[in-house]
Order: structure tokens, then sequence, then C-alpha cells
């Protein structure tokens, strides 16, 4: 099968947008998946996928159609619904959409695609997987995960002058070793641009350090020094983003950060940005506008600077308020836009037994798990711990500890931060769901004063 | 539809153990008004072919952009390439079915899609109108959603069917904020719960128009309820509340695929064990629950699942005993089960079918209408309509969070309260359940974002439950 080209899809999609403003974004995905468990592969997944969705605006309101394939009647017959839809929305009187953007400039360029990894050899996790297989037996575990790698993409055009297009691979393995019964399980995970920076021995060799024998210690509910291991950071800033940077939730007077701009809302230690270029992170050219993207600062030394817009948010917030290129759909989704490359600068630790050494009774958690909002004006989120959850007993960590619930204020976590280590790492889900679109959190561990936790697993 | 498909199961025979092919073609509408304005319309169309291969014990999958035969062919070549390069594993059997034939369709008495966009759109804002107006109310929030699916399967033992399925629905939500409190109501459910297989006649049933007064009043009264005090109560859930409490502590803890392991990494396992079917305790006496592929209007409902094993109902919690779980056919064989349980479902083209829920639903008790359980039940909370949720990847510890709580008192409801939440740990949970209101109260939740899988599937699932009682809940938890 020859390979598309989206950019050519996008103007030839445009082309058959006619009487208002249209914007086609054309995504071609070829990923490589591979699962595993009880160190044997468990499912093998190979997706080579093209989607087309243009975007029509008419009188303020936006409509979208997907098209069902690439060939030019079912370009054609998108545009015409979505043409429809849009008018069809314009019935109702103007809409307070103010009009696809235009070229912003050229986007910055990345190094977030490698030749190598896109050629998605599928022997490549067949090695890793071996790898993992191996050293989990030689820890007297199983191996259980996920070896996944994609190389997406993009072209948008519009009638506004945008045509951009850009090119990114992921990879990610996730490994958890674990015994029969569960007791000893430990979570390790590598995420990268490229395949070749996914050792898989020292991944499942991390995994494994995490799930030592030994009786689990208990801890009743209450308030405990926390050491947040990088990978549990990232999920905490990834509500964080969404609950607080979004501008169209703050112009509403919803978001965590309404009349708090310009305030200290976390510890001095706390320097938070969306920064889609840096070293280590997911790259992104531009967002679902076509808007070029570009470092954003969200909290300086703990004071919260300003929330990231789509074009639509900008519009609701006023104020000369322009679109910050965090747009998640053109036009905007209805649950606003978020920034999709957060960086937190790490401290000064060595790493997280230098983080625990004041900790006289506290909690070490490598990953959180079913985290959701309970109150998303004040970040209050409820989640729990698990594949490597330890007690920290006068500085050091001691022994594993059954994995225990937390409802907590994510702002407040920051805000209690005492230190940061050094380093940073990038952190991620991998979910993907639906289209792949890969993101994640660039992060260091950190230490926090008072984990609420208000519960712990039988 | 079949064509491509059975052309490539053929060429797959000699090539593999098993091999089957599966052609999805989707049509979505989703309208969404926002504070007065028509904020998005997105509709969606797409059309590809999923093949999937066995050889040995590896499996292959690989999805095809286009639905012809050349394109499924390439998909086969490339399914049998990531099966063939997987390390080496034991191939266990695959529990038989007999060749699905024939075509099915979910009822749809009004095509959704036929229905003019105007009138969805005039339908929605006249509800966004009627819960605006107070400047407490920050947002207000509509959508209408309809979908249609139609699946094609053939498989290299001799399997040949299509079924389509349409699904139709509608939801309200007004959000007020006031003093650094947010508070949200929705209608029907927060989680697009009004969302049935069903056409049109499913909007008009749900009428949006007429629950609009009530939701931003209530939304509105919440800012200043009083919260809910933190202890242990009596609790009656709601229809759309103990949907989700079954989803998450019934529903997922019964795949199979996550007892054996399969999803340890990412979703989890569960803290039953295969061991466990047939003599677990896993509830009280009350406690009844089935998985019903056949139920009308589900949304776990079809004439085949994706393995092309018939839809079929069982029970998997008699009386509180357990007695089944939720299967595919792998996993039914890898514990000697003489069938699959029918429970394998794939989210379109680019996906391949995993252990998923059908319509896992708690089966009516006989405690009459909900105004005769709250008459029974002295003191107590009322807790209605799931706002926030957790749980752990064995499915024991959960916490729950809900939009609106009332105190029931000699019999009676009393007083709202806001930012209620209760936690609980499965097993004891459910033997807490006293009462189950009878078949009048009985009706059927969808849930439109049940995730799964990797990569990420979301799998549209029902549940039907009356409201129901249980004793000695830790509430006002978060």
């Amino acid at each position: 099968m020859t390979s598309p080209d989206p950019a050519a899809i996008a103007q030839r999609a445009l082309a058959h947008a006619h009487g208002g403003e249209a914007l086609v974004t054309v995504v071609h995905e070829r990923s490589l998946t591979s699962r595993f468990a009880r160190s044997r592969p468990t499912q093998a997944t190979a997706v080579d996928d093209v989607t087309v969705e243009i975007a029509c605006v008419r009188d303020g309101r936006v409509a979208s159609a997907s098209a069902r394939g690439t060939g030019d009647d079912e370009l054609r017959a998108a545009a015409r619904r979505a043409a429809q839809a849009a008018a069809a929305a314009a019935r109702g009187g103007p809409g307070d959409y103010p009009g696809l953007p235009g070229p912003g400039g050229p986007p910055h360029p990345h190094d977030g695609w490698d030749h190598e990894t896109a050629r998605l050899e599928p022997s490549l996790p067949a090695a890793a997987l071996r790898s993992a297989f191996d050293v989990a037996a030689e820890h007297g575990l199983e191996a259980y995960g996920i070896w996944t790698a994609g190389e997406v993409r993009t072209a948008i055009a519009s009638t506004t002058g945008v045509l951009a297009a850009d090119a990114v691979t992921d990879v990610h393995l996730k490994v958890v070793c674990r015994d029969a019964t569960g007791a000893r399980s430990g979570y390790a995970a590598r995420t990268a641009t490229a395949a070749r920076a996914v050792d898989a021995r020292a991944v499942a060799g991390a995994a494994a350090r995490r799930a030592p024998a030994g009786e689990r210690a208990t801890l009743p509910p209450g308030e405990y020094p926390v050491v947040l291991d990088a990978h549990a950071v990232g999920l905490l800033l990834e509500f964080l983003g969404a609950l607080a940077f979004n501008g169209l939730a703050h112009a509403e007077g919803r978001g965590a950060l309404a009349g708090r701009l310009g305030r200290r809302v976390a510890s001095a230690a706390v320097n938070l940005s969306d920064s889609p270029s840096f070293p280590g992170t997911l790259p992104r050219a531009f967002d679902a506008e076509g808007v070029p993207k570009r470092p954003l600062p969200l909290i300086q030394d703990g004071v919260a600077h300003r929330v990231v817009h789509d074009t639509r948010s900008a519009a609701a917030a006023g104020r000369g308020a322009t679109t910050t290129g965090h747009a998640l759909a053109p036009g905007g989704t209805p649950e606003g836009p978020a920034p999709a490359n957060l960086v937190l600068v790490g401290g000064g630790a060595r790493d997280v037994h230098e983080l625990a050494l004041p900790v006289e009774r506290g909690i070490y958690v490598t990953r959180l798990w079913y985290v959701n909002p309970v109150h998303p004006k004040r970040t209050l989120l409820t989640g729990m711990t698990r594949d490597g959850t330890f007690l920290i007993e006068d500085g050091l960590i001691t022994r594993p500890l059954r994995d225990v619930r937390f409802t907590d204020s994510a702002l407040r976590i920051l805000d209690a931060t005492e230190a940061l280590t050094a380093s940073q790492r990038l952190v991620t889900e991998a979910e993907h769901y639906g289209r792949r679109h890969a993101t994640g959190v660039v992060c260091p561990a950190l230490r926090a004063r008072g984990l609420r936790v208000t519960g712990a697993t039988p | 539809m079949l064509e491509p498909l059975e052309e490539t199961v053929q060429r797959a025979a000699g090539r593999c153990d098993y091999a089957e092919a599966r052609r999805v073609v989707r049509a979505a509408e989703r309208i969404d008004t926002r504070n007065g304005e028509v904020e998005a319309v997105d509709v969606g169309e797409s059309d590809g072919i999923g093949v999937r291969v066995r050889r040995g014990g590896a499996w292959g999958f690989a999805s095809a952009r286009e639905p012809t035969a050349a394109a499924a062919q390439d998909a086969l070549r490339r399914a049998l390439a990531v099966a063939e390069a997987q390390p080496a594993a034991p191939a266990g059997a695959l529990a038989p079915v007999p060749p699905a034939r024939g075509h099915w369709e979910s009822p749809c008495r009004e095509d959704p899609f036929a229905v003019p966009l105007e009138r969805k759109v005039d339908l929605l804002l006249r509800a966004d109108e009627i819960m605006r107006g107070d400047p407490r109310i920050v947002l207000v929030h509509g959508s209408c959603v309809a979908l249609r699916t139609t699946r094609a399967f053939a498989s290299t033992e001799g399997a040949a069917c299509t079924q389509t399925i349409t699904e139709c629905g509608a939801a309200i939500a007004a959000t007020a904020v006031a003093d650094g409190e947010l508070q949200t109501r929705s209608y029907p459910g927060s989680h697009q719960g009004g969302v049935a297989a069903a056409g049109w006649e499913r909007v008009e049933e749900l009428d949006v128009v007429a629950h609009a007064p009530r939701v931003a009043e209530e939304a509105i009264a919440l800012l200043v309820a009083p919260p809910c005090p933190a202890g242990i109560e009596t609790v009656v859930l709601d229809g759309e509340q103990l949907a989700l409490q079954l989803h998450e502590s019934i529903g997922h803890a019964l795949e199979l695929d996550r007892m054996l392991g399969g999803e340890a990494s990412y979703a989890g396992t569960s803290w039953v064990s295969p061991a466990d079917l047939g003599s677990l305790r896993y509830g009280s006496p009350r406690l009844n629950v089935v998985a019903d592929a056949t139920a009308p209007g589900g949304l776990g409902t079809f004439g085949w699942d994706d393995e092309g094993v018939a839809a079929r109902s069982f029970p998997l919690i008699s009386e509180g005993r357990l007695v089944a779980a939720l299967s595919d056919r792998e996993s039914a064989a890898a514990i000697g089960l003489p069938a699959s349980g029918g429970c394998a479902r794939a989210d379109g083209h680019t996906r391949q079918p995993i252990v998923r829920m059908t319509n896992v639903s708690l089966q009516p008790g006989d405690a009459g209408s909900l105004d005769d359980l709250i008459a029974g039940t002295d003191r107590g909370l009322y807790l209605e309509t799931n706002r926030s949720w957790s749980i752990d990847d064995r499915r024991l510890h959960f916490q729950f969070g809900v939009e609106l709580a009332r105190e029931i008192r000699g019999g009676e409801l009393g007083r709202i309260l806001r930012n209620a939440s209760y936690a609980g740990v499965t097993p004891r949970f459910w033997a807490g359940l006293d009462a189950v209101c009878g078949p009048s109260e009985w009706r059927l939740w969808g849930v439109l974002n049940c995730g799964k899988g990797e990569p990420g599937q979301v799998m549209h699932v029902s549940h039907g439950t009356a409201p129901a009682r249980f004793r000695d809940v830790e509430v006002g938890v978060a």
C-alpha cells in the first residue's frame, strides 16, 4: 500500500470547501503495540489509519465532519456535510467564534521524529519483550506491560492561509514486575521519541527492584509527608493542567485559578511551563487550529501567571487575550483548551532517597491510578497508589506498603512542596484512546508535606 | 460488505491457526450547546477493516484504512508479520463457537439521522434558555448524540454475519458558582446516561426541556446547602449512581481477562479469582446480577460479539453468590469453560476485541417504589447522580462522589446536602445491600466512556438498576 501524503489530501479536501472559512486536518497514524502478561505476549496491534476532518465556520458557528475515506467523492461529501451543519447551526443566530486564525509564522523546528522508529519494525517490540521476560525471571517475577511506538504525520490547511505539516514519533515501554499473587508488584516506564532511547533491560530492572519481597505494612488514614516519584507527579500535573490552566473554564469563573492569577498558589520552588520544544518532551509544531506552539510560563516561583487559550476561549476572556496555541480541536472543544507539554523545573535533590532523608514517617509513591476530580475548582482529586508504594521511616525508604487512597488538592500539594530532584523525566500513561496523539509531562520527583490519605486497600 | 472479508480469511487459511476479519462502518453526529450558543456540531463517518490472526500462541492484529479487498489483504499480511515476530508462547485453545450467520439490527423507530439538525438544535436551546437567567449559573450545556455502527464479520471457522446498531440520546447540565463553591446538576445522568440503543424516540422520551428548570434550581440550591457530614450512614443510591457502582465494583471485577492477569499493567487485575466461581459470597442475598447482551435498548446489546459468539444472557451473581464471569473465547478456554460468555468487543476497525461488559444489571427486588423504599428508611442519605469516581486496580477499595444528597429522616426526604461522597470495600459494601426497588423503578443506564485496553478502547455499555439501600456506609470521606 502506498503511503498517503497528508498535506496533499488536506489541500484536495480544502478545495471542496466553499462559502466560508474552513480548516482541514489530516492525520496519518502508523503504530505498533505489543502487550504482554505473565511473561508471554498477549496482543499485538498494527494500526495504519488516515483520518480527515473538515471544520466549517458560518456566522460564528463551527461544525465539523470527518470523511469516510480520502477519495475526492468522500472529501466532497464531508465538506458538504460540514458546511450544511455549520449553516444549520448558524440559523439560530450568530455565534461567538471569532473566526479561524491565520498563519502564525513558522513553527519552531523540533527533533521529535526519528527515522528508525518510524520504520516500526516488528522485531523491535519482540526484542524488548524478551529482555523484560528475562529480567523478570532473574528476580523470580513475571513481566506485564506494553511496548508501543507510532509515527503520526499531521497536516492542516485552512482558507485563512494556514498550511502546516508535522511529523512525530513516540515510543513507550511499561513494565510491571509482579509475583503470582500480586503481593509483589513494581512499575517502571520509559517514553521517548526514538526507540533506541528505551533500554528494556533497564526499565524491567527498575520495575523488579520496586517489587521487593516482604510483608506489606499498612497505614491508617491521616496526613503524611510524601515523596512522589516523577510518574505520580506527572499525573497530578496533567489534572492541574485541565482544571487550573483551562482558559475557557477560567473565563467562565469555573477554573481553579479564577481570581488568583498574579498571586502565589504554590511553593516558591515550583516553576511550571508549557514547553513544546523542551528537551525530552514529545514536541509539537502547532495546535489543532494550526497555531504555532510557543513556550509559555504558567507558574513562576510559585506565582500563577496565566492560563492557556484557543481562539474561542481567548474571545470569551476578552481584554486582548489571544490564542496561545492550545486548541484541542478546530473551534475549540466543549471542555476548553489545555496545556499539552507541561514541564516542571527540577530542584537540587540527587534522587528520591535524598528527598526521603528528612522524613521521619511518610510514604514513597511510584505510581498513581484512577485519579479523578472530586471538586474541580479546588483541584481536589482522589486516586489510589499501585505497583510500588513504600513506607519511609527515619529518612529511609524501608518496606512495601499496602496501596493507599489519597484525597487531596493538586495545588495544595504543590504549595506544600519542599524539594524536587534535579533530574526530570518524560512521563505518560500512553493510553492512546482514539487517534494517536502522544503527550507527556516532563517533571522531577518531589517531596511534599501532609498528603491526605483517606483509605487503603485491604 | 462480507465479500472482501471472506476472501481475506480464505487467503489466511493455512498461514495461521485462526483468522477473522471485521469491517466497521460508523456514522456519528453530536451537537453541543453552551450558554445559549450552538457550540459545536460534529458529524463523522469512518470505514475500515481489522484483521486478527492467531499463529501458535501469538495473536496479530492489523487495521486497514480502506474497505477494499486489497487493503484487507495487506492488513492480513501485516497481522501475520506481527504475530510471527512475537516471542514464542504456548498455544491455548479457543472455546468453540458455531459459525455466526445472518443479519441483526437493533430496534429504531425514528431514524435519528433523518431528524433535521435544526430540530435538535431547537430542543437543546430551549432547555438551555430555561436553565439560564440566574447570574450564579455560569455554564449550561446540552448535547444530543446519534450513532450508527454496521459491522460485518467473517472467520476461518465459517462465520459470516452482519449487524447494525443505532444509538441515540440527549443530556443537559447546569453549573453554578458563588463564593468559591462550584456545583453541577445534570440530567438524565453525568455520563451520557440517557443514551440507549434506539432512535430519536429515545430523545423524546427523555424530555430534557421538562427537566431543565429543576436542574438549574438544584445547582443553585447546592451552592448554599450544608456539606455532607462524615460518618457511617444508611444510604439509598439512585439508579444512575448505582449503575456506576455496579460498573466499577462488579462489572470490571468479573472480567475474566483481568482475573487471569491479562490487564495487570493497565486496567488492573481483580480481587476475584477463577477459583472463586461458584463459591464466593459477593454480597447479600438481595444481590442478583446478570450479563444480558439481549436486553432491548442496551448499549451492550448485539446479535453477535466481535468473535462471532451469539448474544446471550446469563447470571453472574445469584442471591449474593458468584456464579460466572465475563469471558471471550480465549479466557473461557483458559479456565476450562465449555463456551465463551460472548463478551469480546472491539472499538472500531483499528482495535482488536477484548473482554468487555455487555449489559451488566442488578435485578429488581421487592422493595416496591422509591417512595416505598424511602418510607421504609428511618434515617439515612439518598444519593443522586455520579460526580466523581475512583477504585483501586483490584476493584476493591472505591470512593464515589455524587452531585446531590438528601437527608432521610423518619421515612421522608429532607434537606439537600452538597459535596457528598462515600467509600467502601467491594464485598463489604455489597454485603450491606438490604433492599432493591421493584421492576417499576428498574431502567437501563448508558455508559459511553468505559475505557480499557492498550491502545485504548472506549466501549458503550448499559446497566439496569433500580434504587437500592445499603447499610453501614462510610460517607463524607472527601
